[in-house]
């Protein structure tokens, strides 16, 4: 090694040039602000690891299989020169480019030989999906490996062969003690490490040996899927039918609710029953209702509401949204869509409890679901119009972009699926429509399906079986009215209304009157109004309020119908609101005494009436407040506490008192406030050397506590560790923790 | 854009406009996977199920033409999922077919393993098969061939019946075309049964659904064995094969409760093989007593739950069914499918009343307003009795007879429900009274009375709702009924339906009582007429004009000038 060569990090950072300086801050923005004061800041602040984790989690397939050979490297160091040797199957460029990339964001540094900094070490916890070595796994392998492995049988060399893929640790087969499994019987042969309870590791240099000529595995080139292509013109005409229905059936589920709210649970979202009824109403599926309601939600048209907040109701963005062309309500649609945090297709599956999660529940909510969609979407994009991939294929692909990031790539063919839906794309190819809303947003995708989608009517036709269709959609003043008037009976691209009895009832409660109706029919129809319609109007109508009720208080009768009218014209009856109701009947909105009163000082000599009919001699009733109904329960007692809680109360009150023991303790250290790198910094220490660590901890519910922590691993925020108070093997949200201090060895707790 | 007649719903229903000038065309193309629903003035309705789509499979449509003519006709974009949908529903035909093995006998075969695997796994189906014999392949026991198709219809994977049918014994059955000729429908529809093996051919009553079945027989030139609804309709049966086919009297026997005759030709009623005695059925021997080239079932969509049973056995024959509708108030189309076959061949009424063979027909609904008594009666009636009241009150006579004198010289009949009002109108109409306990042979000669005109007026009960050919009723009055039942509605209809001599127009009476369960059931009717597509008018009894008066039966509207 040569004298002038750089020994560091931070003195190789200084002999890279601005621009490449320029590039590095481009390529890990989070380094760069607030600017770093000098290279030695920049140096540390590029080592701390959620930086490098980040960095890494944006690397392809290819080129974190390029930091995997410097990484399993003996030598501190790798020459430029040797790593075609390495990979000999990798074309140059892309190692070239590899390298680029890499020491353009400092994951390498060094010009001939490349170095990994630490942090980069510590964050790559399975180079080339190899475990750790023999010796680190603590597993005395046999002295001669080859043999131990070709007497091994048929169901063990699979299990090591799965192993040494991309995967080093497996999951131990649940099958009970005393079953042998493969994985167990080598457990037993000492060719597998075991790392926890659950898990076993398989050391390198077995999953070596059974590579042979491809120590670091098979190449990671860029898959090349096969590329679905279908007419645009096609595509886009399908799009526009998905467009139309899903404008459609928003349209309808937000009258629904406007009608009849549904119910907000108390853990947020809709109730199954409340989707059920709207599946029903709307003759879909229930997970369709669930979806069409976590898009309503997504494009701000429904939400909490109502007088006591509540109920879930269309907002105020829905009055204008109705009003729009088509397209523009498409847009809005899919641009909800594509911004939402929420994964709908995740409605109606179990969590971890078994409990169904509910539609518009809060546990929907994924913070990366924008960014996983956008990144679908956009690699669908890369390809020419009319054409594309399929779910997996695309799954497939972007696995090879962002292979560390490989777990969020589940709900991609659920997002793709949605997306097909909306029409932003067919069949695996976008439309017009979703490449605009790409790269345009809303009013991109609303100009590309401009012209795919009709032009809005503003007639039915109505026929003699008393249906109206809607040849189109229809103009939102006519559907509005339509709807009262008459119930839909079949959606899509037209609408067919039927009117009925019960409809035409329903028009006149909201006041409409038969020459209205008839007025109504005669002007939005562009057929002749058949008989039977106005007959079926008259009928109902003539039916129709002939009973009517009202509210009173007291009423005034006689059979002298003389003595009635006297007393209604009466001036000095006048306070008493009379009014007469029938031949023989006045009624007042005042109480009877009140009228009674009135009537008295007038000179009149009324008599009460009890409602049987019998006369009162007697004021009706003397004040009285209403008391409470005997034989009520009294307040219940409380629950008796169960044993588990018992069990579990005393286990908190003696970790959160060992915990307090052990901080009081001199040897601990102890980190004030919250600085997440501070954190990170001491967990990350904690799994690495394996000390205990004291936690402050708020968990989901609010409710606070203090533990210590066997740590056993620090990944992507989440901290997994032994509780050993508590018994538990538990994972703590590391934005959670509210303080956190290492356990120096020695000072361990007070035994329970 | 394109500006089709066709516009495609999301529950999978089809609106085609009939003005439009493609309306022809695309009817075309969609009826071979589209049941025709309603079809009123101006918007047909069509509706898609999985049952229509392997309808279509089974004449030989594939899923690319169907969502070609989805597309093709469509006025507004189609959702691609829609059109999976149905490509995905089409394909599950005929992964499964029956076939006849030269080893096994009759087997399921399938092209693709996993459906097998997974029909031969359900409960359904599993102890309808036996022995595999390879990993495509398990044998079907002959007897459950139809069991096994009604099976696999449930679980969603209908078979394709390949095992072809036995000829039956050979029996010389020619048409007697001297006087008469097939009708091109009819002849299309002996076609689509024929180049089928089985199935169902559907027609609107009067369309001439028995000679269909006579020219299905000549084609088949075996021994045949007719099911029907009832004697007279099985009297009718006999005429007509008499009359149209080289068949004599002597080779066609009746089996019904009075005669139990077998020959190369039998007519079976429905009621007489479902007759059961110490819980048995005594006679099922028929199907086996000859060995049946052919069996006809007339009226298919009254076919009773046993017979579907005994049809199970019979897949080996030839079936042909004959009906005005599939459509079942038991919902059991399904079984209509796989037992007896899938839709060979339909034509809509219209069509058929266009080209001149079915009388056009004029349905009115006379109000009629109960006096306050009546009103009085009915509103502190039963639940249970009020329809009764309602249907069977006595303002309605007057009208009844008004509406009769409207039409002096026509043929009327005069159709209810109930007994008592039957024998009432019969005496105040001086008709006489046809009902389930007038004899056959009563029956007959009235209705030959009918037919030479020698009665006008006749008082039917439901009895006379099926299978019976009266060829000059050219009026019916329908004064009560079973709660709007849309197959009642049909059946009443198609008596008058029949082409008259001259072509006069066929009215159609329903009186019904104002504001009652009456008038409801009504709309339920009207609502299944206007949905047929007839002119439907509503007229109160009042303004009921006479004949020679505005607006009168004969009144023709004078030019303006």
């Amino acid at each position: 090694m040569s004298a002038d060569r750089p020994a560091t990090l931070a003195a190789w950072l200084r002999t890279r040039s601005d621009a490449q300086l320029g590039a590095l801050l481009a390529a890990r923005p989070d380094v760069a602000r607030p600017a770093p004061s000098d290279v030695v800041a920049l140096a540390s602040r590029l080592a701390v690891p959620v930086s490098v984790d980040r960095a890494l989690d944006e690397l392809d397939a290819a080129t974190l299989q390029v930091l995997d050979v410097v990484l399993l490297a003996g030598t501190d160091g790798v020459d430029a020169a040797d790593l075609p040797a390495a990979l000999p199957e990798v074309p140059d460029e892309v190692l070239a480019g590899a390298v680029e990339r890499l020491t353009t964001r400092a994951l390498l540094w060094g010009d001939e030989v490349l170095h990994a900094p630490d942090p980069v070490r510590r964050s790559v916890r399975h180079p080339a999906g190899l475990g750790r070595r023999a010796a680190e796994l603590r597993v005395p392998l046999p002295a001669d490996l080859p043999a131990a492995l070709a007497e091994l049988g048929a169901e063990e060399r699979d299990v090591l062969e799965r192993l040494a893929g991309d995967r080093p640790v497996g999951h131990l087969p649940d099958t009970g003690s005393e079953a042998a499994s493969p994985a167990r019987r080598l457990l037993q042969r000492g060719l597998l490490a075991r790392i926890d309870a659950l898990n076993v590791e398989l050391p390198r240099e077995i999953a070596l040996l059974l590579r042979g000529a491809q120590p670091y595995g098979p190449p990671r080139s860029r898959p090349e899927p096969d590329v679905v292509r279908r007419d645009p013109a096609v595509v886009d005409r399908q799009a526009a039918g998905a467009a139309m229905e899903s404008v459609g059936r928003i349209g309808e589920l937000l009258s629904l609710l406007e009608e009849e709210p549904a119910g907000l649970l108390r853990s947020g979202g809709v109730g199954v029953r409340d989707q059920k009824r709207l599946a029903r109403a709307l003759h879909v599926t229930e997970p369709e209702a669930a979806w069409l309601l976590e898009l309503a939600f997504a494009a701000g048209l429904l939400d909490v509401g109502g007088p006591h907040r509540d109920e879930w109701l269309p907002t105020r963005a829905f009055d204008l949204w109705r009003e729009q062309d088509l397209p523009d309500r498409w847009a809005t649609l899919a641009g909800g869509w594509l911004a939402t945090v929420r994964l709908p297709a995740l409605a109606g599956q179990r969590d971890v409890a078994g409990k169904a999660v509910n539609a518009l529940s809060p546990d929907l909510v994924r913070h990366t679901a924008p960014a996983i969609r956008r990144s679908a979407l956009a690699a669908l994009a890369e390809y020419p119009a009319g054409s594309g991939v399929g779910a997996e294929d695309l799954v497939a692909v972007l696995r090879w972009r962002t292979p560390r990031r490989a777990d969020r790539l589940a709900p991609v063919p659920d997002l793709l699926a949605e997306g097909a839906r909306l029409g932003v794309l067919v069949g695996g190819v976008l439309s017009t429509g979703g490449r605009g809303l790409l790269t345009a947003g809303e009013d991109g995708a609303a100009d590309a399906m401009r012209g795919l989608l009709p032009e809005p009517v503003d007639h039915v036709l109505a026929q003699p079986d008393l249906s109206l269709i809607a040849p189109g959609p229809l103009v939102a003043e006519l559907a509005d009215t339509l709807t009262v008037v008459a119930d839909v009976e079949s959606s899509g691209g037209a609408t067919v209304f039927r009117v009925s009895e019960a409809s035409v009832r329903r028009a006149l409660d909201s006041g409409w009157s038969a020459t209205d109706l008839h007025d109504f029919f005669a002007r939005a129809s562009r057929t002749p109004v058949p008989q039977a319609l106005d007959f079926l109007v008259d009928d109902v109508a003539r039916q129709h309020g002939r009973l009517r009720v009202g509210a009173i208080e007291s009423y005034v009768r006689s059979d002298d119908h003389g003595l009635l009218s006297q007393v209604l014209n009466d001036r000095r009856t006048a306070g008493a609101e009379l009014r007469r109701l029938a031949p023989g009947v006045l009624v007042s909105g005042l109480g009877a005494d009140e009228v009674l009163d009135v009537l008295r000082e007038a000179g009149y000599a009324p008599a009460g009436e009890s409602s049987g009919g019998a006369v009162l001699t007697r004021p009706p009733a003397r004040p009285r407040a209403a008391g409470r109904r005997p034989g009520g329960t009294g307040p219940q007692a409380p629950r008796p506490l169960t044993e588990a809680e018992l069990a579990a109360t005393v286990r908190e009150v003696r970790a959160g008192d060992a915990a307090l023991a052990a901080r009081r303790g001199e040897a601990v250290r102890q980190v004030p406030g919250v600085t997440t790198a501070g954190t990170l910094e001491l967990l990350s220490r904690a799994v690495r050397e394996g000390v205990p660590v004291w936690l402050g901890y708020v968990d989901a519910q609010g409710s606070g506590s203090q533990r210590i922590v066997a740590p056993v691993s620090l990944a992507g925020g989440f901290l997994q560790g032994y509780d050993e108070r508590r018994g538990e093997s538990r994972t703590f949200a590391v934005h959670r923790i509210t303080s956190v201090a290492l356990v120096e060895e020695g000072d361990a707790a007070p035994p329970l | 854009m394109s500006d089709g007649p066709l516009i495609v719903q999301s529950d999978k229903t089809l609106l085609l406009e009939v003005d439009h000038p493609l309306a022809r065309d695309c009817r075309a193309a969609i009826a071979p996977f589209a049941e025709l629903e309603r079809s009123p003035e101006h918007v047909h309705t069509y509706r898609v199920t999985p049952l229509a789509l392997w309808n279509a499979r089974a004449a030989g449509h594939d899923a690319e033409q169907v969502v070609d003519a989805l597309v093709r006709y469509s006025r507004y974009p189609v959702p691609h999922a829609l059109l999976v949908d149905v490509a995905d529903t089409m394909d599950r035909f005929g992964r499964l077919t029956l076939a006849n093995d030269p080893v096994h006998g009759l087997v399921l075969t399938t092209s693709d393993r996993a459906v097998l695997e997974e029909v031969i796994r359900s409960k359904r189906v599993a102890p309808m098969v036996g022995a595999r014999i390879d990993a495509d392949t398990v044998v079907v026991h002959p007897s459950e061939r139809g069991r096994l198709k009604q099976a696999l219809l449930k679980v969603g994977w209908p078979a394709e019946d390949l095992a072809g049918y036995v000829d039956g014994q050979a029996h010389p059955i020619a048409l007697d075309q001297s006087s008469w000729h097939l009708r091109d429908y009819q002849q299309e529809a002996v076609e689509g049964f024929w180049a089928g093996g089985s199935g169902v051919v559907v027609l609107p009553c009067g369309a001439g659904k028995t000679l269909v079945g006579a020219a299905a027989m000549a084609e088949a030139k075996a021994t045949t064995l007719i099911l029907v609804t009832n004697t007279v309709a099985g009297r009718q049966w006999k005429r007509e094969l008499i009359a149209r086919t080289s068949l004599t009297e002597e080779e066609i026997g009746e089996y019904s409760g009075e005669r139990k005759e077998i020959r190369p030709v039998t007519i079976a009623t429905y009621q007489v093989i479902t007759t059961r005695r110490k819980g048995e059925y005594r006679h099922l021997d028929l199907f086996d007593a000859q060995d049946w080239g052919l069996i006809v079932y007339d009226e298919v969509h009254l076919l009773p739950a046993p017979i579907f049973r005994l049809t199970a056995d019979l897949q080996s024959r030839r079936r042909l069914g004959l009906t005005a509708t599939l459509v079942r108030e038991d919902g059991r189309e399904d079984d209509v499918f796989s037992l007896i076959g899938p839709k060979r061949y339909d034509a809509p009424w219209r069509d058929i009343e266009a080209q001149g063979y079915i009388a056009p027909a004029e349905c009115i609904e006379v109000r009629v307003a109960l006096d306050d008594e009546e009103r009085m009666t009915y509103a502190v009636a039963e639940p249970e009795e009020r329809y009764r009241i309602a249907a069977t009150a006595q303002s309605k006579l007057p009208v009844i007879r008004r509406v009769l004198e409207r039409h002096p010289d026509e043929p009327s009949l005069v159709i209810g429900a109930y007994l008592d009002q039957l024998e009432e109108l019969g005496t105040a109409l001086d008709a006489p009274v046809i009902q389930g306990s007038t004899t056959n042979k009563e029956r007959e000669r009235l209705f030959d009375a009918f037919r030479t005109g020698e009665i006008k007026t006749l008082v039917v009960s439901k009895v006379a709702n099926f299978s019976i050919d009266l060829p000059e009723a050219a009026v019916a009055v329908q004064v009560s009924g079973t709660f709007g039942s849309r197959q009642e509605e049909a059946q009443r209809l198609g008596r008058v339906l029949r082409p008259k001599a001259d072509g006069r127009q066929a009215h159609f009476y329903t009186v019904v009582s104002r504001d009652t369960l009456d008038s409801e059931y009504a709309a339920h009717r009207q609502r299944f007429l206007a949905e047929q597509g007839y002119a439907y008018t509503i007229v109160d009894a009042a303004d009921l004009a006479g004949p020679g008066e505005v607006n009168g039966p004969d009144w023709v509207d004078e030019p303006a000038d």
